[in-house]
Parts: C-alpha cells; sequence; structure tokens
C-alpha cells in the first residue's frame, strides 16, 4: 500500500492550486472552481486517513462533504446570478458600492 | 385629655386649605381669599388657645403620624407633632400674630387697591402652615423641610411686586443668603441621623437624650473624623446653627433682612414677629437639650447673639427709612435672644421671644399704618406732626417702642432686663473662657440698649413729633377698623404681655410672678422642660451663676443699669429729635457716618467674596471640568472615534481582500503558534 504521506501531499497541492485561484482571480465562477478543489483536498485528506487507519468514518465524511459542495455550488451560482443582474458582470471586486 | 391633641393638625391645616383656596378660587372670591385666610387663622387661634389650655393642664404630645421612609434595621423618617408647653406657647403666638396680619391686610393690600390678591393671600396662607408645621415637628428632618417651605414663602412674599426692580432681588437675596446657611444645617441634619440613628426633638428616644447617654457613657455613638463625643456634638449643634443663623439673620449672614423690607409690610410683620426670623430663635430652644450640652456652641451662640446685637443696633441709629429702622431693631432683637440662648437663660430667651413677637408686629403694622398714611412714602424725613392726626396710631405705636426701648413696664423691659440678667450671672459664675465669653457678650448686648433706646425714640420722634415736614404728612390718607384693630390688639399685648414673668418684681416683692418660669419647666416630656436644661448646664455644660451683691441686689443691679441705659438713649434721642424742626444731626459722627450708612461694607464684602473669590474659584473649576474630566472623556471617545475611522477602510467590498486576509492570519497565527510549540 502506497504510505498516506503521497496522497497528503497531493491534497496540499490541491488545496494550494484552490486557495492560489481564489487570492488571484476576479472572476465568481472561478472562484467557485477553486473552492471545489480545495473542498476536494480536504476530501483526499479524509480518504487516505480512513485508509490509513481501515475506519470507514473518514469516508463517510467525504460524502457528507460532497454534498455539501454540491449545495454550496447551488447556494454559489444563485449569488453568480445576482451578481450579473447588479453588476452585467462576474467580476467580484465590481460588487463594493455597500462598503464604509 | 386627648381632645384637643386630636384636631393639632388642623391647627397648620387650616391655614393650608386657606392657601389652596386663595389660590384656586381667591380671584372669583370678595376681598381677594382674604376671608378664607382670616377665617383659617382664626380657626387655628382658637385651636392652638384650647392646645395650649390643655398643656397647661398637664397634657403633652409627642406622636408619629406618618412614616414615609421605613428603614430595616436603621432611621425611619416620618411627620410627626410635638405638643409641650414651648410648642403650645409659640402655637398661640404664630396664630394670633398671622391671624391680625391677615386683618391689616385687608387694609394695606385691599383698600389700597393693589392686584395679584389671591397670590398675596395663598402666600400668607402657605407661610402660616409652613410655620405652624414647624412649630410643632417632631423631628429635625420634619423641622428642615418646613424650615425650608417658611425660606420659600418669604421669597414669594418679599418678591411680591415683582414687576419693581428691587424686590425680585431682595427676594433672590434673601433666599440665597439664608439658603447659604441652610447647607450647613441640612449637612446637620444628616449627621444627627446617622450619629444618633434618630432625629426625634423629645422622649427617652429622642437625639438630645442619646447624646446626653452618650456623654455619661451610658449609649454608644458613631462619632467621625476621631473626634471625641462632646467635639463631635458641639460639631453637630455649629452645623445647625448655620441654618439658625441664616434665618435669624445673626451677623454674617444679616444682610438679606433689610432688603427683605422691599416686600408688604403686613409681610415684614409676619416674618419678623413670628415666621420666618423667629423659627432659627426657636430651632434653636427646640432642641436646647442637645446644645445645653456642649459649652462651646453655647458660648458661639451667646457672642454671636451679643455681637450681632450691638452691631445692628449701631446701623439702626442712621437710617432714614421707617422700615429701616425696624429691621436693624429686629436683626438686634434676635441677637439678644440668641444671647440669653447662649448663656443659659433659656426662659429668658423664650420669654424675650414672646414679647418681641408682640411689639414688633406691632411696630411694624403701626409702620404700615404710617405707610398707608403717607401715600408710600417711607423716609421719615418727610414725615412729623403725625401724632395728632393719627393718635390711633400713635398711642400703639408708643407702646410698641417703649416696650422695644426697654422702658418699664412694658413688655420688653421685663424680657430684655431677663436676657441681660442671665447672661450677667452666668457670666460671672462660669469659670475660664466660658465666663470670659458671655461677659462679653453681656456688655456688648448692654451697650446695644442704650443705642435702641435712642433709635427708637429717634424714630417715634421724626414720625410722629414735630411739625409736619410735607404736604402729605400735613393731610395723610385714613386707615380704617381694619387697621386699627390689629394695631389696639398689639398695643395692649405689647403693654401688659410682660407681666408673665417679673422677676425683678418677685425678687423684691416676694410675690409668686415668674409665671412663664413654670410654664416652661412643667410637662411630662424627657428632656423639654426647662428644669431638665438647667441641670444640664449645670452638669455639663458647667454654666454657674454667681450674684456678687445677693440674689436680690444683683436682679435690681441689673434692671436698674439696662433701664438706665435705655433712658439715657430716649433722653438723648428727645433733646436731639423731639424739637419742631428736627435737623440731622448724623455729619456729627464725621466718617463713622459713611461706615454706618453703609451697613459697615457688609453688602460689599458680600459681593466681593461672591465676585472676587468664589466667582473666580468657580471660573477654575469650571476649567478643570471642561478642560481636564471633561477632556479625558473626550480624548477617549476621539481616539476610538480615529481608530475606528481607520479600522473601517479594511471593508473593502472585495471579496478577495477578505480571503487574503484570512489566509494572511491563519499563516500568520500557524507561524505563531509553530515558533511558541516548537514545531521548527
Amino acid at each position: 500500500m502506497m504510505p498516506a504521506e503521497y496522497y497528503l501531499v497531493l491534497s496540499a497541492a490541491v488545496f494550494c492550486i484552490g486557495l492560489f485561484g481564489i487570492l488571484t482571480r476576479e472572476n465568481a465562477l472561478i472562484f467557485l472552481m477553486s473552492v471545489e478543489l480545495m473542498l476536494n483536498a480536504a476530501n483526499i485528506n479524509l480518504v487516505a486517513f480512513s485508509a490509513q487507519y481501515g475506519n470507514l468514518t473518514g469516508q463517510v465524511f467525504s460524502l457528507f462533504t460532497m454534498g455539501l459542495a454540491a449545495a454550496e455550488v447551488a447556494i454559489g451560482i444563485g449569488i453568480i446570478l445576482v451578481l450579473y443582474r447588479n453588476f452585467s458582470d462576474v467580476n467580484v471586486t465590481e460588487a463594493s458600492t455597500m462598503r464604509w | 385629655m386627648a381632645g384637643a391633641f386630636t384636631y393639632a393638625p388642623a391647627i397648620a391645616a387650616l391655614p393650608f386649605v386657606s392657601f389652596l383656596v386663595a389660590l384656586f378660587l381667591g380671584d372669583r372670591m370678595p376681598k381677594g381669599g382674604a376671608l378664607a385666610g382670616i377665617a383659617a387663622t382664626a380657626g387655628s387661634l382658637l385651636l392652638s388657645a384650647w392646645v395650649a389650655l390643655t398643656v397647661a393642664g398637664g397634657g403633652t404630645y409627642n406622636q408619629e403620624l406618618y412614616t414615609f421612609v421605613e428603614g430595616i434595621d436603621t432611621f425611619q423618617l416620618s411627620l410627626g407633632i410635638l405638643i409641650d408647653p414651648l410648642t403650645a406657647l409659640m402655637l398661640l403666638i404664630v396664630s394670633l400674630i398671622a391671624f391680625l396680619v391677615h386683618v391689616f391686610s385687608l387694609g394695606y393690600m385691599n383698600d389700597e387697591g393693589e392686584t395679584g390678591l389671591p397670590r398675596y393671600y395663598a402666600g400668607l396662607g402657605l407661610f402660616t402652615f409652613s410655620m405652624l408645621s414647624f412649630v410643632y415637628a417632631s423631628n429635625i428632618l420634619m423641622a428642615f423641610m418646613f424650615f425650608e417651605l417658611v425660606g420659600l414663602c418669604s421669597f414669594l412674599l418679599i418678591g411680591f411686586w415683582f414687576r419693581e426692580a428691587a424686590p425680585p432681588s431682595a427676594a433672590k437675596k434673601a433666599f440665597l443668603v439664608t439658603r447659604f446657611g441652610d447647607y450647613f444645617f441640612l449637612v446637620g441634619v444628616v449627621g444627627i441621623f446617622i450619629t444618633f440613628g434618630t432625629g426625634a426633638f423629645a422622649g427617652a428616644e429622642s437625639f438630645p437624650a442619646i447624646a446626653e447617654q452618650a456623654l455619661n457613657g451610658e449609649a454608644d455613638v458613631t462619632t467621625f473624623f476621631g473626634m471625641g463625643e462632646q467635639a463631635w456634638f458641639t460639631v453637630l449643634g455649629l452645623l445647625v446653627l448655620g441654618g439658625v443663623m441664616g434665618k435669624s439673620a445673626q451677623f454674617p449672614l444679616h444682610t438679606w433682612l433689610p432688603d427683605a423690607m422691599e416686600g408688604p409690610t403686613p409681610v415684614s410683620a409676619l416674618i419678623h414677629a413670628a415666621t420666618m426670623v423667629a423659627a432659627g430663635v426657636y430651632l434653636v430652644a427646640r432642641m436646647y437639650g442637645f446644645y445645653a450640652l456642649s459649652p462651646t456652641a453655647l458660648a458661639i451662640i451667646a457672642l454671636v447673639g451679643g455681637f450681632t446685637a450691638l452691631f445692628a443696633a449701631t446701623m439702626g441709629v442712621v437710617k432714614q427709612e421707617l422700615k429701616q429702622v425696624l429691621a436693624y431693631s429686629t436683626i438686634s432683637q434676635y441677637g439678644y435672644m440668641m444671647l440669653a440662648l447662649g448663656s443659659g437663660g433659656y426662659v429668658a430667651a423664650v420669654f424675650h421671644l414672646t414679647t418681641h413677637a408682640m411689639f414688633k408686629a406691632l411696630l411694624f403694622l403701626g409702620a404700615g399704618s404710617v405707610i398707608i398714611a403717607m401715600h408710600h412714602n417711607e423716609n421719615m424725613w418727610d414725615m412729623g406732626g403725625l401724632k395728632d392726626r393719627m393718635p390711633v396710631t400713635y398711642w400703639t405705636f408708643l407702646s410698641g417702642s417703649l416696650a422695644l426701648a426697654g422702658i418699664v413696664p412694658f413688655a420688653g423691659f421685663w424680657s430684655k432686663d431677663e436676657v441681660l440678667f442671665e447672661a450677667l450671672i452666668h457670666g460671672l459664675g462660669s469659670e475660664g473662657g466660658l465666663g470670659t465669653v458671655l461677659l462679653a457678650a453681656y456688655a456688648m448686648g448692654l451697650l446695644a440698649v442704650f443705642f435702641t433706646g435712642f433709635y427708637t425714640f429717634r424714630m417715634v420722634f421724626l414720625t410722629f413729633h414735630g411739625e409736619p415736614r410735607t404736604e402729605t404728612a400735613r393731610k395723610p390718607h385714613g386707615v380704617g377698623w381694619n387697621v386699627k384693630f390689629p394695631l389696639v390688639v398689639l398695643g395692649v399685648l405689647a403693654a401688659i404681655i410682660g407681666f408673665l414673668n417679673m422677676v425683678p418684681l418677685e425678687e423684691l416683692t416676694g410675690i409668686h410672678l415668674a409665671f412663664l418660669h413654670d410654664w416652661l419647666a412643667h410637662g411630662g416630656i424627657e428632656m423639654t422642660t426647662s428644669e431638665t436644661y438647667g441641670t444640664l448646664l449645670h452638669d455639663v455644660a458647667h454654666i454657674q451663676a454667681a450674684y456678687p451683691l445677693g440674689e436680690l441686689g444683683t436682679t435690681l443691679a441689673s434692671a436698674a443699669v439696662s433701664l438706665s441705659l435705655a433712658l439715657a438713649g430716649v433722653g438723648l434721642a428727645w433733646s436731639l429729635y423731639n424739637v419742631d424742626e428736627p435737623t440731622e444731626h448724623t455729619d456729627k459722627l464725621g466718617s463713622l457716618k459713611t461706615v454706618l450708612m453703609h451697613n459697615y461694607y457688609q453688602d460689599e464684602y458680600q459681593v466681593w467674596l461672591a465676585t472676587g473669590v468664589t466667582y473666580p474659584l468657580a471660573r477654575a473649576a469650571d476649567k478643570f471640568d471642561q478642560g481636564v474630566v471633561d477632556g479625558v472623556v473626550n480624548g477617549v471617545s476621539s481616539v476610538s472615534l480615529f481608530g475606528g475611522d481607520r479600522m473601517r477602510r479594511l471593508q473593502s467590498g472585495v471579496v478577495g481582500n477578505y480571503a487574503t486576509l484570512i489566509t494572511t492570519a491563519l499563516v500568520v497565527l500557524l507561524v505563531a503558534f509553530g515558533l511558541i510549540g516548537g514545531w521548527f
């Protein structure tokens, strides 16, 4: 069996890619995708440790995470639609009219 | 037995009802509400007489009627009624004077066509109510409350003619000066409550009784600032004395009283004879059991009284206005009462309070009659020769003047002589500083007798004798029955009321004549009889009497000295002013005249104290408050305001910035925990 470290490195890499996407991009759709990446990085961790310890809890938990991700996308798409209607754009930096 | 006392609350309640009636219905009633006031005070007078008869039969009354604050394991605050011989006497005086003043007001206010009569009679009613309630207050807090009400009423009545410039200013001055004294009184009341846990005047649980037990080591009281019990009691007594000095116009808080002459003359009579000014002296008499425990307080009272008696009498000598002379004589006479109280002459003080109430009310009402006749001109130099034109006023005024000057056998002679006699024997008998102080006060009081005789008869001669000096004085305005009736009643009383207590005659003839001594000595309530006070004065304050010429000889010598001084004063006034065309002799006084005319610059120095000392002090305090205290508060708020303004820049509205912040913070925290936790 492959040691858990490989999975952890993969997971960290996927998480960092997601984080990088959120920090650098302005498109709300890219944001959603990046959040998906970060959630899946967590899923990889859960499944890897589940396999490591022979305990199914982690795998069950990753199913919950997927459900959560689906719900998040549904809401996220809704927000993006409203954003687009109000600003004719999906750029997140535009939506700053309610600051201070 | 209980009959009269059941109705005792009505003595004060009746004038209160007349106050309400005059205030709300006065403008719809004939005479502007005067009749309600007359009926109410007549009712009070009858009830007071009934109460006095009951007290004469040996009855006393000391009852809490209403408790408005019920303390748990501590004192309670309540309203109650205390009636003993002193109260009964004072109730009679106050209701009698109030009744006569109401009648006189018909002539002075209604017949002169004054406006605002409902307000006037409402004020008189409230004034009478406050004073009567003060007189039979059973505890010092209730006394304080009505003491303040009396001050308020004097403010309202002195400033009655508020459309002119002087009366409102005089009213404010009276209010502020007496209030200055009342601050001390209030502190004293609080001090008495926390020291003794009670404010009751009489009974075994009263504060004078507890104070006496504490001095004998039988009771435990809380003293402050590490003082011994007697020193602390002296402090409390002196604090209360502050209020007394304000109300009774004792030096240096006497300056409001001459200005208070701006009020209507009947009000002056009421203020000076029976209510406001009498309240101060009455308070000392009421809690005399407490003052008798402190020789220091007594010495101060005597010294202030003696000094005030002389000081005010000298100022009365040069005044040109009738009511001003009377005002200074009032200050002087109350000085005598304080002198008597301070030197252990409790009965003498009450006696002088009684006789003074009669003759001073008479003199003021007589002056009011003259003022009506003179079309409200008060300058004595515009009068003269009124003797033949208004005989009733003249003869009654003369009776009052003889009483004020202390000429035998008028009332003032007996009481003033007894005051001076008590001061003399106790001054001679007491040892150390106390005796010296009492003798000094006696000397000042004795000297004031001469001035009293002089200014009183200067006033009489200038007003009534000689040739009329103006057209008005030649054809004075007539006065009606409502002016003459009170004058006659008081004129007779001023002549005969001294027979209550003829101590010198008793010594001479051996017949029992000192009725007031008996009156004040009997009565069942502990700590309020003159005999108890005598014992306390002797045992605790160490005031003793000495008779260098024997009891009879000293009595007669003292009477002879004061009488001859009074006669000398009268004689000097006779030779200077009882001529057809009197001239001012005040120029002969030289620079002293200027000083006297300016009342020893008392007003000037008090104004200087206010504007030169208090005002800069207040301004400095204001600066400190605005600058330092408010500055700190404002500084704190502006720092947070500024910080908040900067901090909200973080809320850029850009989601990416928030994500950056969260990430950075997470990294920083991880690194920090890592460093602390030793992961690296």
